[in-house]
């Protein structure tokens, strides 16, 4: 190629391919946007999300099979077992840590820790990103009334337990006096 | 007194731009980054520039340094997982694949086929992704806005598709020890196929609008040359390589997973740098091989879509993961080149040494060699070819 | 700025119809000087405040046109379509702290936005928005403005050097390197329409091109078809002038970061951004006055039909037909004006940015030489063909 014929193809090149480029953005200027307005209209999430975490506090067992599988450690969880019912102190997740890996979720074997849709988590503090995932502190009414349930069926086994050894006691007590009587 | 000096020219096989001088100044350090927009992340280069030229450069790397290595050492091997995702960000499917291949081979598991197909159309997807990222920021950092929000229009969608089918949008976690952790929801292959149709559409136009578009020929043509034996020398894998005309990729030649198979079916090429525009190995040369692998990647993609079949998407592991005693090393193809994980270990639940060779950091390593004698302009363009991820540098 | 003014308009008697105006209003009593002094301030806060209406307008259309182009909307929520997005990002401007940075030559950090501002603004002062409303009519024009518009130079230049920053100091090289070799052929293709017209008055040039609905502006071919490549290279070097995208060198922001206003803050920052957008409008208007007919369209020429009134005569001053012609007049070199804006953000938006070394060459090797031609060809056409066009001699 001359220097001449190089010239003009630049220049004819320059001039052909810009002309490309700005049919290409002249066309998406007369399109409609594909965005949004954010707050007022929001893209669907997909059921799958991996968001802030929500827990069924009713099936959990606390068994920490979640805190064990966090990478981070950043579930930490306590309850007090009243024989089979749990009276819960706390149960954290870290936000400042938290990573959204889901990995929690898999190992639990009562299926009650979940991933939700919510994904704006916003703070003055940071203390606040410790989130409480507790929906109720200590017992549950359920487990409450289960406990009184059983609290009561425990003392009427044992009241009809005691009654049965009175009488049997009773029982004994009237033979034994039958045999002292003949005795005397 | 003047004096005429000659300054070094960018590389071998430029030679068309040579600057002379009549006055000797005094060259000026400048520090680009850990804060420039041309950077891509925390990086830094310190450059010794005459005027407007480079005389010398030198990347300082850390910035984003956390650890990861050390981490795997400390965590259980499942658990390591969400730390693959986060070393090179734009490619977090194709690094939960490499770690999860490589404790696979250790364990000697099987994989389900289906398994083996999803993850296949992750990684091509995510490959589509993080090209789009390279070759739109290309366009940012050489001054074209607009093609890079048009790319990232076509990311968004490849993002909410993975979000679709595990949840999160960059730091996928998907593809597990074994398999996927999901089967993918009902529809969402055929939502696949119709980003396919689309892509190969708005591909035509990234084309026309930015690769072939005069100024940027003009930029990058004969800018920052790379030549063959220099590319072997550094060790440079993915793009970089190929943009340099060494015919060289993991897919095919040294095939994992279904690659051998796809490959046999002859479904998709390598491209490879032809000077087309200006010297081979150029920046331009670099820009195309990525252009035409998105293109690639989607015939790859397409392929698994047609041959799918339903099945399990996990093989039987057990809860807690024991990797018998042993070593292994696992290279696959990422976007950028090689991401090579070596995992050690004793039989316990925990790895002895989990080592990442990442393909960023020794793509990095040209740098030097490339920068002195480019423009400041040049400069800009010979780090955007490279396609780095300081992520992954750093680690 | 108001030396500029007062070098450029010091208003003659009669010339200015603020000063027509105020003298018709002023009681005897007040002396001469009085009314000039008054002219002067009313004329300065015309123009500042037209500059700083189109410098909103044209943010607000910058941000709206590239969104758009990129599939989004852009600023959508101070106002109808974020119509008030200026107003709200000048005071979010006044409020940010005005940063001086350590080591930087202060008395010149201090007065280069300013320089930069006034620049344009005294360019602006000779720029009519109608046949009869300007603030100085003078017969060199084009010239001053050119002249004008290219000191900006030296407040970016001052810019860059006094922010001890090697970037700033980057990009004000680049700028005064781009802006001395696109004075040239911005000056030569402008000789063009400049030999066609005979004049360098604006008002002047734009009532040459009056005629059929139009259809004498002097981009049309069988006008001058040596005015079409003329204009094409005029656009190219107004692009560089205005350090717009695909010259944008001197700012350059992902190889220079933001070039020479990267250390600038506040309002000194907003006054670069002033001028930039000013000039943009102030150059087009220059492109729409000498290519595209200046105050003349198939709007104007109705106007004129419809009340019977003649080219280049003021009419009586307020009569309907002579409100309505100032009113389309001005209309017509607006909508003009920021056509040729609207041009320029549309390829800003489509093109990647050239390096420096090109910039030199598009400037030296390829637009002085074709203007030259250009200006070859149309002297040639002027003197040997005009003669047998029955509409050139009119």
């Amino acid at each position: 190629m001359t220097a001449t014929t190089k010239y003009f193809r630049n220049v004819y090149d320059t001039l052909k391919t810009t002309l490309v480029g700005m049919r290409i953005t002249g066309k998406y200027l007369l399109q409609k946007p594909i965005t949004v307005q954010y707050p007022d209209e929001r893209l669907p999430i997909p059921n799958r999300y991996r968001g802030i975490h929500y827990l069924e506090q009713e099936k959990c067992i606390e068994c920490l099979a979640c805190a064990r599988a966090c990478p981070i450690d950043c579930i930490e969880m306590d309850a007090v077992r009243h024989g089979k019912e749990l009276e819960w102190i706390t149960f954290t997740l870290d936000y400042q840590k938290c990573m959204f890996c889901e990995l929690c979720v898999y190992p639990c074997p009562k299926d009650c820790i979940h991933m939700g849709t919510e994904f704006a988590f916003v703070s003055y503090d940071r203390s606040e990103f410790v989130h409480d995932l507790l929906s109720y502190r200590g017992m549950s009414r359920d487990a409450k009334t289960r406990m009184l349930e059983a609290e009561q069926k425990k003392k009427a086994k044992e009241e009809a337990k005691k009654a049965k050894e009175a009488a049997k006691a009773a029982l004994k007590a009237e033979a034994e006096g039958k045999e002292a009587a003949g005795q005397n | 007194m003047s004096q005429s000096t000659t300054l070094p020219t960018a590389a071998a096989g430029t030679g068309e731009r040579e600057f002379m001088l009549d006055v000797r100044t005094q060259d000026m350090e400048v520090n680009m980054g850990p804060q420039h927009p041309a950077t891509h992340g925390v990086m830094r280069i310190l450059i010794r520039a005459d005027g407007e030229i480079c005389t010398g450069a030198q990347p300082h790397l850390g910035y984003l340094h956390r650890c990861a290595e050390k981490i795997g050492e400390n965590v259980e091997w499942l658990q390591y997982l969400p730390y693959t995702d986060r070393y090179d960000y734009l490619a977090a499917m194709n690094n939960n694949l490499g770690y999860s291949m490589a404790v696979e081979k250790l364990m000697g598991i099987e994989i389900p086929r289906r398994a083996l197909m999803i993850r296949t159309i992750c990684a091509e997807l995510n490959r589509i992704g993080s090209h789009l990222v390279a070759f739109g920021t290309y366009g940012l950092d050489l001054g074209a806005i607009t093609p890079f929000l048009y790319m990232f229009r076509e990311r968004e969608w490849m993002m909410a598709l993975f979000e679709k089918i595990c949840g999160a949008r960059l730091t996928y976690s998907y593809i597990r020890i074994g398999g996927v952790f999901n089967d993918a929801p009902p529809g969402w292959l055929s939502e696949v196929e119709r980003f396919c149709d689309t892509f190969e559409e708005k591909w035509q136009e990234y084309v026309d609008l930015l690769m072939v578009n005069h100024i940027f020929v003009q930029r990058t043509a004969n800018i920052g040359v790379i030549p063959k034996a220099m590319a072997l020398d550094f060790g440079l894998t993915g793009p970089m390589l190929r943009g340099s005309g060494v015919d060289w990729d993991l897919r095919r030649d040294m095939p994992y997973e279904l690659y051998a198979e796809i490959w046999k079916s002859g479904c998709f090429q390598i491209p490879l740098g032809k000077g087309e525009r200006g010297t081979l190995g150029d920046c331009w040369d670099r820009a195309y091989v990525r252009v035409m692998e998105m293109i690639e990647s989607i015939k790859i993609v397409r392929w698994c879509l047609d041959s799918i079949a339903p099945g399990p998407v996990i093989a039987e592991i057990p809860k807690t993961l024991r990797v018998p005693a042993g070593e292994a090393y696992v290279g696959i193809e990422n976007p950028r080149g090689e991401l090579g994980h070596y995992v050690v270990s004793d039989g316990g639940k925990v790895a002895v040494r989990c080592r990442v060779r990442g393909p960023s950091f020794t793509n990095l390593a040209v740098l030097e060699e490339l920068l002195p004698g480019a423009l400041i302009a040049d400069s800009i363009a010979i780090i955007g070819s490279t396609d780095i991820v300081v992520g992954e540098t750093d680690r | 700025m108001l030396a500029a003014v007062l070098f450029a308009g010091a208003p003659q008697s009669g010339t200015n119809p603020i000063q027509g105006l105020l003298e018709q209003v002023a009681p005897a009593a007040v002396p001469a000087w009085a009314v000039v002094a008054a002219t002067i301030g009313i004329g300065v806060g015309i123009t500042v405040a037209i500059v700083s209406v189109i410098a909103m307008f044209g943010t607000w259309m910058e941000r709206k046109v590239s969104g758009h182009i990129q599939c989004r909307y852009g600023p959508m929520r101070a106002g109808w379509h974020g119509w008030l997005q200026p107003l709200a990002d000048g005071v979010k401007l006044l409020l940010k702290e005005d940063l001086v940075p350590k080591g930087a030559d202060r008395v010149l950090y201090v007065i280069a936005p300013a320089i930069v501002l006034a620049s344009v603004l005294a360019a602006m002062a000779v720029f009519p928005l109608a046949p009869n409303f300007y603030f100085a009519d003078i017969d060199l024009g084009i010239f001053f403005i050119l002249a004008m518009t290219s000191t900006t130079t030296i407040g970016v230049v001052m810019a860059g050097w006094s922010s001890n920053s090697k970037w700033s100091l980057y990009g004000s090289m680049r700028e005064a390197a781009q802006v001395i070799a696109y004075e040239i052929p911005l000056g030569i293709s402008l000789l063009v329409p400049i030999m066609v017209a005979g004049s360098f008055n604006l008002i002047e040039v734009s009532n040459d091109q009056a005629g059929w609905m139009g259809m004498n502006w002097y981009i049309w071919p069988w006008v001058n078809p040596f005015m079409l490549p003329a204009f094409v290279l005029f656009f190219i070097a107004i692009l560089a002038e205005t350090k717009r995208a695909p010259f944008d060198l001197p700012e350059a922001e992902s190889e220079l970061v933001a070039g020479f206003m990267t250390e600038y803050s506040g309002i000194r920052w907003s006054f670069f951004f002033m001028e930039e957008y000013a000039a943009m409008f102030l150059y087009s208007a220059v492109g729409a006055f000498f290519f595209f007919g200046g105050f003349e369209s198939p709007l104007t020429w109705l106007v004129r039909h419809q009340f019977g009134l003649t080219v280049g005569v003021q009419a009586e001053a307020w009569s309907l037909g002579a409100i309505l012609l100032t009113l389309t007049s001005a209309l017509t070199i607006v909508v003009k004006g920021f056509a040729g804006v609207f041009l320029m953000m549309w390829l800003r938006w489509t093109l990647p940015r050239v390096r420096i070394d090109q910039v030199m060459t598009l400037g030296y090797k390829y637009l002085t030489p074709l203007a030259l031609v250009c200006v070859l060809g149309a002297g040639l056409w002027e003197v040997f063909v005009k003669g047998f066009l029955p509409w050139r001699n009119g």
